[in-house]
């Protein structure tokens, strides 16, 4: 049905056209259905994977998907900001996919959203980093595999901190100090996302606190995190902080561009870094904050999470196993041969040649060293609620007592909600 | 605004009738007649927007968090969250301040081109043209041109480029509040986006002002200019003003992509949808309370809608159909 | 648009207000309206100086007002990306503004007309009920009508994409007020000559209101081309994505690439400025007859 056929005014076809549409199936006939037909029904398996940003991955995934051959794997690759309000609308639907990529977050688990793997994991529960499985673990059963671990940490240009005189800080003061030392008129001093969420955990961590505690209390609320989240306040009015960037934290494209001195990033992001920059890359963890605290890590990740609500369970268990668990050059793949990743096997991450030298040894290095994985309790809208508070302490003027005291608040009601 | 003007319609002269037939029965029936023409739009309506509608509200009364298909009734509870919630009272003053802004801003930028656009001998159609440009541009593309390239933070976005001359530092427009910047940022991308539409419409109503009176003021001794525009065309274009600043409010209440796109995880400058939409879809999931601030809004654009119309006389005549 | 009947309003358009002083005021007036001209153009500007640069141009330390040497190869680039059908995209677009104007034209004027013309006692109680539409803001309702519509099983199609979006308040109540100041005589006469409701409709309402038709279908094309968030859900499969949609992708690519983004953007936005210059002188006209008066 064209357009025209419609417009003209035609007594007879107008008829035809209104009772078509009246009906509403009258576009059916014309309006082809164009991808694939009710989904999440028949033998067909269906993924959910957020848009990975560097180039091949998603051919990569396609390519794993068509070698199996027990189903027909369809793979959604979603772009960037939309992964979790099309995840979370789609899995509403019938139209939700059977295998999804997420992080562990414990209300996933509560409403009943996500199939315990356990089956799966147990036999090769030991080949895994054991935090990997921590962090998936609930009342003794793992609800999800993960794929890949992604330490995030500091990056920084060698050639500028020569030039500037600057040692490598370990203490916040002197990450501020070097900030100023290296700012110029073209080049900002340091990059920590434009919104400074990415270093939420970091701060936290380094500064002696946690998220939660073992039992689930807050444990976020210190004199350190607040005496913390002021001296950012001062870098953050000092000029010396990259700010309004046009790609975040996430993307190297400001450290590559030359815009900063240092960016906080992941390591999936060295080989774009490389690439452009030669071996003029060095690498150190978020420093320590406050005289408790100790350097950290953000151990970032994707897992695999199978729709306990899927009519295939079971087919898409099969997939998860397939893939995640049997598949090691796959995986190996995935984690070396695009953006860097470190692999969940232990096995595999000792054998991936890749990771065996240079930057990329030593982002394994500080992984091993000073990281701190999630934790399965600490949930979106806690991260919100802390969110919140960096917003309103680092960007905004913000008592930062006040505001930790009112996001404890918060999370003490979601704690609530999930545990009781 | 019932009371349309018959003005600018096509005269009666040379319609086009061909080969009548009569007919009578069922079809001249009005009653029948009404249900016909209505009838495929009310029934995807029903579909479409009352189901819709329906189900919200009714999940509005329920504990539904990470479904929409919940069993625990919880009765007013999520009114009470809703109404508590300071995020969700500030997103009202962040609409009002919004509203103070942008509104005003459009109407006199939108009447202003109008005015010059209309006076134009040559080029007219070239000028109105250009205004009206940007209305074909969608958020998506706006926010992008806008974040990217004109309001970015660093020595190759526009705004920084030219202050740059003036020996101004590259400011951060967005991720700074203080000063609050964005405001500039966020009306002016609005402005862009909407003014030519409503220029277009005041274009519309200055050519429906009839030019004796432009000519019947003249001859009393009005100097043409300030006095003719502010005791002729203004007062004319009255019916046209009302109906703009009512479709601007609704607009600016409904306001959502250039914050969500813009602005970030803030929590200065979010206005109403933004805020139930990170209860809602966002982080949090909670369908039912997000429900409930949809009902809250609703029920208050309708209280603000009926109060606007009295003041300004909107939608008068409207029960002497 | 067929234009099936002659535009016979084009005839009777008011008379312009001329006036004003001599050669300095319309040189002052010309330089003001210059200026604002120039200003709402920059971002255009932006589009084709960015799409048509390298990105070590874009990004670098000195500002360039034109590219170098213009790269015309980017033009194809869109094109040639295998992530993004692009191609695919543009012509989802096309089907679905096209076939959302129609339907919307069709399906809201013939309800306006019924609510505007045809006497039925309880007429006013539906429209009231099609004004309360306007006050529900169509975010809040968004994620019923997803789970309802996807329970159709429209997800991925083009019912999904457009049908739901064709029952539009908004346009019916406009083609009701148009319709209310729509001359009586001229269907006075066709019922005299034994025409019912539907005949006097489509031969003499709808002939004669091809100003109004024009001015909505620019509107409403418009938006139809340049929604995200219904087309962002519905779409799940990239052969289903919508351009604005493609355009979105771009963004979350690792290390940003301007030209190709830009690019993109002004390929997404061609479209519509052709549509849009060839209506826009109906769309005054049709506006001056709206009765977007009080």
């Amino acid at each position: 049905m064209s357009a025209s056929s419609n417009m003209n005014w035609d007594r007879r076809n107008v008829l035809r056209a209104a009772m078509g549409l009246a009906a509403a199936g009258g576009l059916a006939a014309c309006g082809s259905n164009t991808g694939r037909g009710s989904g999440g029904s028949g033998d067909g398996l269906v993924q959910y994977f957020h848009a990975y940003g560097e180039a091949g991955v998603e051919q990569a995934v396609k390519r794993y998907a068509k070698d199996y051959k027990d189903a027909d794997v369809t793979t959604q690759w979603i772009t960037g900001n939309n992964y979790e309000q099309k995840l979370f609308a789609a899995l509403l639907t019938k139209n939700a996919p059977d295998v999804f990529e997420f992080h562990p977050q414990i209300q996933l688990v509560k409403s009943g959203q996500v199939a315990d793997l356990t089956d799966i994991i147990e036999p090769v529960k030991d080949d895994f980093n054991q935090a990997d499985i921590k962090s998936h673990t609930v009342d003794g059963k793992i609800y999800g595999v993960r794929m890949i671990d992604d330490p995030q940490f500091l990056f920084y240009r060698p050639s500028l901190f020569k030039k500037a005189g600057v040692e490598v800080p370990t203490t916040l003061e002197e990450l501020i100090e070097a900030a100023d030392k290296l700012t110029t008129s073209k080049v900002k001093g340091i990059f920590l996302g434009n919104d400074l969420t990415s270093i939420d955990r970091p701060l936290i961590w380094s500064a002696g606190a946690d998220t939660l505690t073992a039992d689930n209390k807050p444990a976020f609320n210190t004199d350190a995190v607040a005496e913390g989240l002021k001296q950012l306040r001062g870098l953050f009015t000092s000029g010396n902080l990259l700010l309004d960037a046009p790609a975040d934290s996430w993307d190297p494209s400001a450290f590559i561009q030359g815009l900063t001195a240092i960016q906080w990033c992941g390591m999936w992001a060295m080989p774009a870094m490389q690439k452009a920059l030669g071996d003029d890359i060095g690498i150190f963890p978020f420093p320590k904050v406050g005289s408790a605290g100790r350097q950290s890590v953000y151990n970032g990740g994707w897992s695999m999470f199978v729709n306990a609500k899927s009519k295939n369970v079971e087919a898409a268990k099969e997939y998860v196993k397939w893939l995640w668990i049997d598949q090691k050059k796959y995986q190996e793949d995935f984690a070396t041969s695009y953006g860097f990743h470190i692999p969940p096997r232990t096995s595999l991450a000792q054998s991936a040649s890749k990771l065996k030298s240079g930057l990329p040894a030593e982002g394994v290095k500080l992984f091993n060293e000073f990281g701190h994985f999630d934790n399965i309790g600490w949930t979106q809208a806690m991260i919100a609620a802390f969110w919140d508070v960096i917003a309103n302490t680092i960007r905004k003027d913000g008592d930062p007592k006040a505001q930790l005291d009112a996001c404890e608040k918060k999370v003490n009601a979601e704690l609530k909600k999930l545990f009781g | 605004m019932s009371t349309t003007t018959t003005r600018g319609v096509a005269q009666p002269a040379p319609a086009k009738v061909s080969r009548p037939r009569p007919r009578r029965g069922l079809r001249a029936s009005s009653t029948f007649n009404f249900w016909l023409f209505t009838g495929p739009f009310l029934i995807g309506l029903v579909i479409f927007v009352f189901v819709p509608i329906g189900w919200s509200i009714w999940l509005s009364f329920f504990e539904a968090r990470f479904t929409v298909t919940p069993s625990e009734f919880v009765g007013f509870d999520n009114y009470k969250q809703i109404l508590t919630d300071t995020n969700f009272r500030n997103s009202l003053v962040t609409f009002t301040v919004f509203a103070a802004f942008i509104v005003p801003a459009t109407w006199a930028l939108s009447l202003g081109l109008a005015l010059l656009v209309n006076r134009l001998r040559f080029m007219r159609a070239f000028f109105r043209s250009v205004f009206f440009l940007p209305t074909a541009v969608s958020y998506v593309a706006a926010a992008l041109i806008w974040k990217m390239s004109i309001f970015n933070g660093v020595r190759f976005g526009l705004a920084n480029t030219v202050l740059g001359w003036f020996g101004v530092d590259n400011i951060a427009w967005l991720a700074n509040p203080d000063p609050p910047w964005y405001w500039l940022v966020i009306v002016t991308v609005r402005l862009w986006l909407q003014s030519g539409f409503y220029m277009i419409l005041f274009i519309a109503a200055l050519q429906n002002i009839p030019r004796e009176l432009y000519e019947a003021a003249s001859i009393d001794g009005a100097k043409p200019g300030w006095q003719t525009f502010r005791h002729i065309t203004l007062p004319q274009l009255r019916a046209t003003s009302t109906a703009v600043i009512l479709l601007l409010l609704v607009a600016a209440y409904q306001a959502f992509d250039e914050f969500f796109n813009l602005l970030g995880k803030a929590t200065w400058g979010q206005p109403p949808l933004v805020e139930l939409y990170k209860m809602a879809l966002g982080q949090n999931q909670n369908y039912g309370a997000g429900s409930a601030g949809a009902v809250v809004l609703t029920l208050l654009i309708c209280v603000v809608t009926l109060l606007q119309g009295k003041i300004m006389g909107f939608g008068r005549g409207e029960e002497s159909k | 648009m067929t234009t099936t009947a002659p535009d016979i309003t084009k005839a009777t358009k008011p008379a312009k207000a001329k006036r004003g002083g001599g050669v300095m005021g319309s040189t002052g007036l010309y330089i003001a309206t210059g200026v604002a001209a120039l200003l709402f153009l920059i971002p255009f500007y932006l589009i084709v100086r960015n799409a048509l640069m390298t990105d070590p141009e874009i990004t670098g330390e000195t500002w360039k007002w034109f590219p170098t040497s213009i790269q015309w190869g980017n033009i194809t680039e869109p094109f040639d990306d295998v992530t993004v059908d692009f191609a695919q995209s543009l012509w989802n677009s096309v089907v679905v503004a096209v076939l959302h104007t129609a339907g919307i034209l069709l399906i809201c004027s013939m309800a306006g007309y019924g609510l505007a013309r045809i006497p039925y006692k309880h007429a006013n109680k539906v429209f009231y009920a099609v004004l309360v539409t306007l006050m529900v803001p169509t975010a809040v309702t968004f994620v019923p009508s997803f789970v309802l519509v996807s329970s159709l099983g429209w997800v991925d199609s083009y019912r999904g994409l457009i049908i739901p979006g064709l029952f539009s308040g908004f346009t019916c109540f406009l083609f009701r007020q148009y319709f209310l100041g729509f001359p009586k005589e001229l269907e006075e006469a066709a019922r005299v000559d034994g025409l019912g409701y539907w005949g006097a409709y489509w031969r003499i309402v709808v002939p004669n209101s091809l100003n109004f038709f024009a001015a909505i279908a620019t509107i409403t094309f418009i938006n139809g081309w340049n929604a995200f968030l219904w087309p962002l859900v519905i779409g799940q499969d990239p052969s289903a994505w919508t351009v604005q949609v493609a355009l979105s992708s771009y963004m979350t690519n690792q290390t940003v690439n301007y030209h190709l983004i830009f690019m993109a953007t002004a390929i997404s936005i061609l479209p519509l400025i052709f549509v849009f210059l060839f209506l826009q002188r109906w769309l005054v006209q049709g506006i001056a007859q709206t009765g977007i008066k009080g």
